[in-house]
């Protein structure tokens, strides 16, 4: 499962798409070297380290791609009030064989390094960039360098109908996590409410927790799985 | 090699000099590979920056400390300081400015002085603008002197990778070497948060007015 990015040959096989015009110029400029591309003319160097071949995780081996595109993605600057370029490869929704979950995932397509790693939460909303139905945004939690941050990213593709493949793929995986997300909750809810009718406590103090709990049952549910097995009946 | 302040790794990191003429696209470059961005603004580095780059390759992760020198002498000073131990360099040359390849032969006999034997690459960065003052026919300095050449586009991402993986295989003497997909570690559960869920609306709806910095450039490679 290992791609190789090294050989201009595989990288240009994996690219069918890509700028003719600066292609063109490009590939004109390295033909005049009159060089292959990967021609060694350097010197003759003793190496410094010994590294050993490690097998290659790509973490994603746990998961199904149910979508997996060409595009470049850029992050919003908050301070600069503009759109940056974050990398150029491939975006993928990848599901989880046996959880369920989806994240975004999003690959720089010649050091295979991440853009973007999130989950696909039922709240992402998928909007469109005006003036230009190549892209869309959207806001996550991302954690692409291993930190938790703050994102609004941009994801343009190079045709309209593979940006409308991306966004409703997304809503619709949105949609599908948010009804078992519903359910985890209406369990989750009424096993505690069940709870707080329990004991002769304050019935001031009754109402405030209860208040509380639906504020954050949508927390409470993913921290405690095992409620999800109780039966939504029991109230 | 890290600076005294900067946080080492437990896995090989090498210190990689990165010299050439002022604005010839060095910490362009190098900021294009840290976060993706492409800063079109110019503004001279001061004195030197040493951002640390990882990559992930079928050898296991490696990194470069990269030596990201100032260009322009008046930032510049304590030149040799920045050179020693010096593992690995780049000379970055502007195709559109012939004056930056000629001194590329001072910068090189700079960089030699202090670092003997090391793998150099010369690099010609912004092949993309159309009207180049140096052709690639008219690059020859690394044929004489023994150095790996690229023609290279830090706007395009033309070969932008090709320099660090030629560096890698020559410090590991593995001619296979090659960078592997970073490992996507799960992602943490994040809680919702309905409060901030409206900032972020607002804050989207802002966004989507805004252009996209390369609107025009059609390249998905």
């Amino acid at each position: 499962k290992i791609k190789l990015a090294t050989t201009s040959s595989s990288s240009v096989a994996s690219e069918p798409e890509h700028n003719t015009k600066s292609r063109e110029l490009e590939e004109e400029n390295a033909t005049k070297t009159g060089a292959a591309d990967d021609e060694d003319t350097g010197a003759q160097v003793a190496p410094i380290v010994k590294l050993e071949e490690v097998p290659v995780t790509t973490g994603e081996e746990d998961e199904d791609a149910i979508l997996d595109l060409k595009a470049k993605l850029y992050r919003f600057d908050k301070e600069g009030n503009q759109w940056k370029e974050r990398g150029v490869g491939t975006v993928k929704l990848l599901k989880h064989k046996e959880s369920g979950k989806v994240r975004l995932v999003f690959r720089q397509s010649k050091t295979l390094k991440i853009c973007a790693n999130h989950l696909v939460l039922p709240t992402i909303n998928v909007q469109e960039h005006h003036g230009n139905d190549k892209s869309c945004l959207w806001h996550a939690a991302d954690s692409a360098d291993g930190e938790l941050k703050d994102e609004l990213f941009c994801i343009r593709f190079p045709s309209v109908e593979n940006c409308k493949t991306f966004k409703e793929t997304v809503e619709e995986v949105a949609e599908s996590q948010g009804k078992k997300e519903e359910s985890k909750d209406a369990a989750d809810a009424a096993g505690l409410l069940e709870k707080l009718s329990v004991g002769d406590g304050k019935t001031e103090e009754k109402e405030k927790q209860a208040k509380e709990v639906s504020q954050t049952v949508a927390d409470k549910a993913k921290e405690d799985g095992e409620k999800e097995d109780e039966p939504a009946s029991s109230t | 090699m890290a600076l005294p302040n900067q946080q080492t790794v437990d896995y090989p990191s090498f210190k990689l000099v990165i010299v050439g003429d002022g604005g010839t696209g060095k910490t362009t470059f190098v900021k294009r590979h840290l976060t993706g961005e492409f800063e079109k603004k110019y503004e001279p580095t001061i004195g030197v920056e040493v951002p640390p780059l990882d990559f992930f390759t079928n050898c296991g992760k490696i990194r470069f400390y990269c030596w990201d020198t100032a260009g322009q002498e008046k930032f510049g000073g304590l030149r040799d300081g920045y050179y020693i131990h010096g593992q690995c360099a780049i000379i970055m040359f502007d195709v559109t400015a012939r004056l930056t390849y000629k001194n590329v032969p001072t910068w090189h006999r700079d960089l030699c002085r202090v670092c003997e034997n090391i793998p150099i690459v010369l690099c010609g960065n912004k092949v993309d603008v159309k009207n180049r003052q140096v052709k690639a026919k008219q690059v020859t300095f690394h044929r004489k002197k023994n150095l790996q050449y690229y023609e290279i586009s830090a706007k395009s991402n033309y070969n932008f990778e090709k320099p660090f993986l030629y560096l890698a295989r020559k410090l590991a003497g593995d001619p296979n070497l090659h960078f592997v997909e970073t490992p996507a570690l799960a992602p943490p559960e994040v809680p919702i948060d309905l409060a901030a869920q409206a900032q972020h609306e607002a804050e989207l709806a802002a966004a989507a007015s805004q252009p996209l910095p390369d609107d025009d450039d059609d390249a998905f490679e």
